[in-house]
């Protein structure tokens, strides 16, 4: 052993032989990283809901303009109010959307937080104040209040 | 004993862990790549049949001969489609056209009683495993069925919530 160790010749062999060692691990690891790196951003890509949540929501903004068109004509041979009627039509169709929702293992709600009625002579039209919430158990969205102007 | 080369010896030793580290670590990597191109091709289709839904869904009826809310407003809700017996073939026509290279299914999914009731309108057959499902919900009014000549029975105070589930698969 003393004898490997006071020889000191070949030194930049073993230097070389180090330093291809720790290149070759180096490279290992790197490649290593950047084939998990593409397994989960393609896997993620695939996991994460963007076209439910993207669907829900359009299709709750869409749902309130009917509603609100609905309720407008229901108002002029009723004496129920517009908010009322609205609100009404939203419950049912949040119901059934949430149904649908978890048939497929996910929790939606959608309700409505407040309502303004506009006369025909405004420039504004009614605006409804919706909550609209997802969770897929991975993915949680809301958006509290999510605001739809509908021109009647 | 013959002490010589005993650092000789000690490099070939690290030279052999080294190589089997290497080859044990490419091995690795190489089945991580295996799944990796198949979600590839799984999230080119799910965003393909994404695509053709919403296509279908937000362009006007005057544009496009049939598009989907049409398409679902019109549909015989007594019939079911079955192997060679589509039910919506103005939908299937639409799609046929819009996934040339995929076999498809497409269901109805509507609530009917408090339980969800699905529907099959156009058949193709049954999905392989590799399969994957879009899904666009579609709501008609009453108003909306009368002018598509329809028969779902809707309150006039009410909307019809029906989810389009579209599942496709490479052949």
């Amino acid at each position: 052993m003393a004898r490997i160790i006071e020889n000191d010749q070949g030194q930049w062999i073993l230097l070389s032989g180090l330093v291809v060692a720790i290149a070759l691990v180096f490279l290992v690891t790197l490649m290593n990283n950047a084939t998990v790196t593409g397994y989960h951003s393609s896997n993620n890509a695939l996991e994460f809901p963007k076209d439910d949540i993207r669907d829900l929501v359009s299709q709750s903004r869409d749902a309130t303009s009917q509603a609100v068109h609905i309720a407008h004509q229901i108002n002029q041979s009723s004496n129920q109010t517009i908010p009322d009627i609205t609100t009404s039509i939203i419950e049912d169709f949040s119901r059934q959307t949430s149904l649908l929702y978890a048939s497929h293992g996910q929790t939606v709600a959608i309700s409505v937080s407040n309502i303004t009625t506009n006369n025909s002579t405004s420039a504004f039209g009614d605006i409804v104040w919706l909550n609209i919430s997802y969770n897929d158990g991975n993915t949680f969205y809301s958006s509290e209040p999510e605001i739809v102007e509908v021109s009647v | 004993m013959n002490d010589k080369a005993q650092l000789y010896t000690l490099e070939g030793l690290m030279a052999a862990v080294l190589i089997t580290l290497t080859v044990l670590a490419v091995a690795q990597s190489s089945v991580v790549i295996i799944p990796q191109t198949d979600n590839f091709l799984e999230v080119q289709m799910k965003q393909k049949i994404n695509d053709a839904l919403v296509i279908l869904d937000v362009t006007p009826d005057t544009t496009m001969e049939y598009n989907l809310t049409e398409c679902v407003a019109s549909w015989n809700t007594s019939t079911e489609a079955s192997y060679g017996k589509d039910q919506l073939l103005a939908l299937d026509k639409q799609l046929a056209i819009m996934l040339p290279d995929l076999m498809y299914n497409v269901e109805f999914a509507y609530v009917e009683n408090s339980s969800v009731v699905v529907k099959n309108t156009v058949f193709n057959g049954a999905p392989t495993e590799n399969s994957i499902t879009a899904n666009r919900l579609v709501a008609l009014s009453n108003a909306t069925v009368n002018s598509y000549g329809g028969t779902w029975m809707i309150p006039d105070d009410e909307l019809k919530v029906i989810e389009v589930r579209l599942t496709a698969w490479h052949v």
